[in-house]
């Protein structure tokens, strides 16, 4: 096993957990709704593109495939955030 | 190929999430009603055993590819055994759900709740299968392809979890 990658993957791990557990205490802070929505979702693409990097190995594959799959999440999380605050921009 | 294959799991499970998105958008009170119907910690949970799962499986492969087939394949059993945790806890919360007699048509909340999640219950199954498979034929093509459906498999919960249980 190259040491190196699988430190990658474990540092890699280490901020997905982080971030899940960071994801769950926003979500009970009681603070703006918007403000937190965003930060979940702001982790959301972050995880995913450790996820992709690191754990699926996307970097080592042509840069076309690592747009595709970022433009995917981008999209999901941006729609995502637009559907929560839809309804509190227009009372 | 093995990227097609992904893209295309992935797309699904994306206009699913839109779906769920614009919807929750049209319904904000009945999507607000139905989200504190649910436990986020044991959604977190199971993402942290998917998580965890997914780091073990991308293990095995540089395991395999540095010559270590048995702790590879230990590894593969380890993120097996999280599957079958992630299946366990998620089977617990559908009973807890039919127990409080909330069912798929309970309302559009809860019929998109099923769905998505029901529909990624079997992609996990497959998943487990799927590396299975590959921990008794494993050459490191072969853990490659199966271990990157799995982290497939995580990256669509990584997005659904906070979408269903947290966001609101």
């Amino acid at each position: 096993m190259s040491r190196n990658t699988a430190r990658q993957i474990t540092q890699a791990w280490g901020i997905l957990v982080l971030l899940t557990v960071l994801s769950l205490a926003a979500s009970h802070s009681g603070l703006g709704s918007l403000a937190v929505n965003g930060l979940i979702l702001a982790a959301v693409f972050a995880k995913g593109r450790w996820m992709l990097m690191d754990f699926l190995k996307l970097r080592s594959v042509p840069s076309g495939w690592q747009v595709l799959f970022l433009c995917w999440l981008g999209l999901i999380t941006l729609i995502a955030w637009g559907a929560t605050a839809f309804p509190v921009l227009h009372g | 190929m093995m990227w097609v294959l992904i893209l295309t799991e992935v797309v699904t499970f994306g206009l699913l999430f839109v779906t769920f998105a614009v919807t929750r958008a049209v319904h904000p009170d009945l999507f607000a009603a139905g989200q504190a119907q649910l436990d986020p910690a044991l959604g977190g949970i199971n993402t942290l055993v998917l998580i965890t799962s997914g780091w073990l499986a991308a293990l095995a492969v540089e395991s395999r590819a540095g010559g270590r087939r048995t702790t590879a394949r230990l590894q593969l059993g380890g993120a097996m055994a999280l599957g079958a945790v992630f299946i366990t806890i998620k089977l617990a919360e559908y009973i807890a759900k039919g127990q409080a007699g909330i069912g798929i048509e309970t309302d559009t909340f809860f019929t998109l709740y099923f769905l998505l999640t029901g529909f990624h219950l079997l992609h996990v199954v497959l998943g487990i299968a799927i590396l299975a498979a590959v921990a008794f034929s494993d050459s490191v093509e072969n853990l490659k392809t199966g271990t990157a459906f799995w982290h497939m498999v995580d990256l669509v919960w990584v997005v659904m979890y906070p979408l269903i249980y947290l966001v609101g």
